[in-house]
């Protein structure tokens, strides 16, 4: 009878701390993601190389978004110097593979630490201010890093940029999409989970207490200038990781690639997923990846009827991009992920909804 | 909700025809542009120039019957989106040769190109492109399917130096000339940086130390300023003509002295009509028959500009022109690739060695001569030196000389 009672629930009910801390909210959660990781894991054999390179494109830049959203949808804290961060990794790795001979399997972490490193220092002015002042400090890091990237022939190859090379491991090279599809579905996997994760921890939890009311975190006994540069450091192992799976990724790292419309960009990708929402991150990177394309096909399957549309085609990419953020501030301020779990919420109690 | 659903079921329909295949008995061809971004003002007329001539070959037959399957992509100047979209072609439309834009961009694709055997002509004329095997010991890495009409910029630029020492002593002065490089810190103004000014040095002529002028047009007085109290005679422009103009103009008004040089993107038509007088005097290179010039092969050229105005009234830029050649040469060596057993990569980085102060069939007196060899890319070694004046709007440009610069076996990929 019990059993039968427990299928025949209408809402969602945790009554321990440890149901309400679970990864996956409900066991179908957890069943799909794990399907969903088996499905991609097979994709490589029938996919098509171009949706490969869209689903790797998704992959490194949400690794990355979902750092920015550690430190703008956690912790509260605004970053304009993500793609820096990006773009660091990206020139840490392909440096280190290319100085010191370390295989790329190892130099991917390692540049992911040695911008943890660059954002702990960069976070030490930026723990201590907030608001517009914290925006313009990031911005000063943003604009630092970039000439930094144009003048240090040493470390980035200056103004012609720097080869890198592909992810190799015991000397089999992950030099396509297929393979490299694998490396890119790992470190997903690791660093989404390690996300999922802080957020369970009583770091996670400062972040979050910092983020919703810091006078009052501070009165509990957090320490708010560790938690927002140990909030930065976080996100910029994040980036950093993105950046080098990118490098490797195209095997071209130039300077060109990480300004300040990256920043944006990466703000956009957590805004249209939704802040502080692990999963946003991931569908947020998905829509800003997917959106040009689709304007893409859309201009080609009327292009031909008005050629004048396939010259406009960069432009209708820029702008699609713009007008998606700006819609879903209006309409959708929560992001995908808060539609999405509306279209759950619809679902479950479907059809006596109320 | 039903938003939500309509906005799945559209992504889902987009991933439906995406991903398109090509045909078979096509020659699939990339056309990297730069419509867009800092250079867009020089890029807009080549890249017409391909976009017609490639229409214009497709329209006249083909490659012996076989159409060629193009795709126009602007990149925006952006090193790295080009080398994604290189790669997104490579999994799908498999170029056979690409028509690239950029410096930063095509020596960035030199390994991939080679790996892949694409034939590459790029808009940059870099002097790093002109080393296939690696023999030189200047060079960095071999460009061996690396292609582009025209001198090398290193050449052009020692051209120039060559004509301003013979100008220096024509005008009677005495004492060391003082020769200065100008432009942004990019890959493209940079390209001939280093070589120039030692052949400046080889020349007598001091060096200054070079200034640094933005790539997108911005007010350049703080640098024109420099120029002036560096007392250099002659200033080397490296950026492109929509930057020259604003830094002219700048310099026109601080009252610069200097006598000027800038290369074969760095002036054209239009930017003569938007400097006026202060553009007056300058010396720079260009590369094929402008467009009121009378030559045999004028008529093809005019029949190419229809393919986009087919009123045939709009003038076109020597861009345009230069855009033209290099497709046309590409088509050869595609029908010479066709002789030697397939339009392959491979095949058409032979046809292109295969000429010998060749110019297209129909383009007689538009492209000049030029030469490849398996061993050497630069294409031609001669520099066409030229003034223009604004003279109220109705210009005219002029030629001063023709330098045949050394072909110097140590100058090789440099």
């Amino acid at each position: 009878m019990a059993s039968a009672h427990s299928r025949m629930k209408c809402g969602e009910f945790r009554t321990t701390y440890q149901q309400d801390t679970t990864i996956f909210p409900t066991p179908l959660a957890r069943r799909v993601a794990v399907l969903s990781v088996i499905f991609l894991l097979v994709a490589p054999s029938f996919l098509n190389p171009y949706f490969l390179n869209l689903g790797i494109q998704i992959g490194y830049y949400g690794v990355a978004a979902l750092g920015l959203n550690i430190v703008v949808g956690f912790t509260g804290q605004i970053s304009l110097g993500h793609a820096a961060f990006f773009g660091f990794g990206a020139f840490a790795s392909a440096w280190l593979n290319n100085t010191t001979g370390i295989p790329v399997f190892f130099c991917i972490p390692l540049a992911g630490a040695m911008t943890m490193a660059l954002g702990l220092i960069v976070g030490i002015p930026a723990g201590r201010i907030k608001g517009l002042y914290l925006a313009i400090a990031t911005l000063a890091s943003q604009y630092i890093l970039e000439d930094f990237f144009s003048r240090a022939d040493w470390f980035t190859g200056g103004a012609y940029g720097a080869m890198a090379n592909p992810f190799s491991i015991f000397g089999f090279e992950f030099n396509n999409d297929q393979r490299y599809f694998y490396v890119v579905l790992f470190y997903v996997v690791i660093m989404f989970l390690f996300g999922t994760n802080l957020l369970r921890s009583r770091d996670g939890r400062a972040f979050v207490a910092v983020r919703d009311h810091y006078l009052s975190a501070e009165i509990m006994g957090i320490n708010l200038t560790k938690y927002r540069i140990l909030s930065f450091g976080i996100s910029s192992f994040y980036a950093g990781v993105g950046g080098a799976l990118f490098g490797h990724y195209l095997g071209f790292v130039s300077a060109e690639g990480f300004t300040i419309m990256l920043s944006i960009q990466f703000l956009g990708m957590v805004i249209i997923g939704g802040l502080g929402s692990v999963m946003g991150s991931l569908m947020g990177t998905a829509f800003m990846v997917l959106l040009p394309e689709l304007m893409e096909a859309g201009v080609g399957l009327v292009g031909h009827s008005a050629p004048g549309l396939t010259h406009a085609l960069a432009y209708i990419k820029e702008m699609s991009i713009g007008l998606a953020i700006i819609l879903f501030l209006i309409f959708e301020p929560d992001g995908l992920s808060h539609r999405w779990r509306m279209i759950k919420a619809y679902w479950k109690l479907y059809p006596f909804s109320y | 909700m039903r938003k939500s659903i309509m906005l799945g079921s559209l992504l889902v329909a987009s991933m439906a025809f995406a991903g398109s295949v090509s045909a078979a008995d096509t020659i699939p061809v990339g056309h990297l542009a730069a419509y867009t971004g800092p250079t867009s003002g020089v890029g807009i007329p080549f890249g017409a120039g391909i976009d017609d001539a490639l229409a214009y070959i497709n329209k006249t037959g083909g490659i012996n019957g076989k159409q060629i399957k193009f795709e126009t992509v602007d990149y925006s100047y952006n090193a790295p989106r080009a080398v994604a979209t290189y790669k997104k072609w490579m999994s799908n439309l498999k170029p056979v040769a690409i028509q690239g834009w950029g410096t930063a961009d095509t020596e960035a694709l030199v390994k991939f190109i080679a790996k892949d055997k694409v034939a590459y002509v790029s808009a940059s004329y870099s002097g790093h492109l002109t080393d296939p095997t690696g023999k030189s010991p200047r060079t960095k890495a071999p460009a061996p399917y690396n292609f582009f009409y025209g001198p090398s910029y290193s050449d052009a630029c020692r051209g120039l130096v060559q004509w301003a020492a013979d100008d220096w002593k024509a005008k009677g002065n005495s004492g060391k000339p003082k020769f200065i490089h100008m432009g942004d810190n990019h890959p493209y103004p940079n390209a001939p940086k280093a070589a120039c000014a030692a052949y400046a040095k080889e020349l007598g002529f001091d060096i200054a130390p070079s200034i640094v002028y933005s790539l997108k047009p911005a007010d350049a007085k703080a640098q024109c300023l420099s120029l002036k109290d560096s007392g250099a005679n002659y200033a080397y422009l490296g950026n492109t003509s929509g930057s020259n103009i604003s830094l002219l103009k700048s310099c026109g008004t601080v009252g610069v002295k200097t006598q000027f040089l800038t290369n074969i993107w760095g002036w054209d038509e239009n930017s003569i009509k938007a400097t006026g007088d202060a553009g007056d005097g300058i010396a720079w290179v260009v590369g094929a028959a402008s467009w009121k010039d009378q030559a045999p092969g004028m008529k093809t050229l005019r029949a190419i500009s229809k393919m986009s105005d087919p009123s045939g009234t709009k003038p076109r830029m020597l861009h345009y022109v230069r855009g033209v050649c290099g497709t046309f040469l590409m088509k050869e060596a595609m029908i010479k690739a066709e002789a030697m057993g397939g339009i392959t990569g491979e095949n058409i980085k032979k046809g292109f060695e295969q000429m010998k102060d060749f110019v297209p069939a129909g383009l007689e007196g538009v492209c000049s001569p030029s030469t490849w060899t398996a061993e050497d890319h630069r294409g031609t070694t001669l520099v066409n030196v030229y003034t223009s004046k604004y003279n109220g709007g109705d210009f005219q440009m002029k030629k001063l000389a023709t330098v045949d610069v050394p072909r110097r076996d140590e100058w090789l990929g440099w």
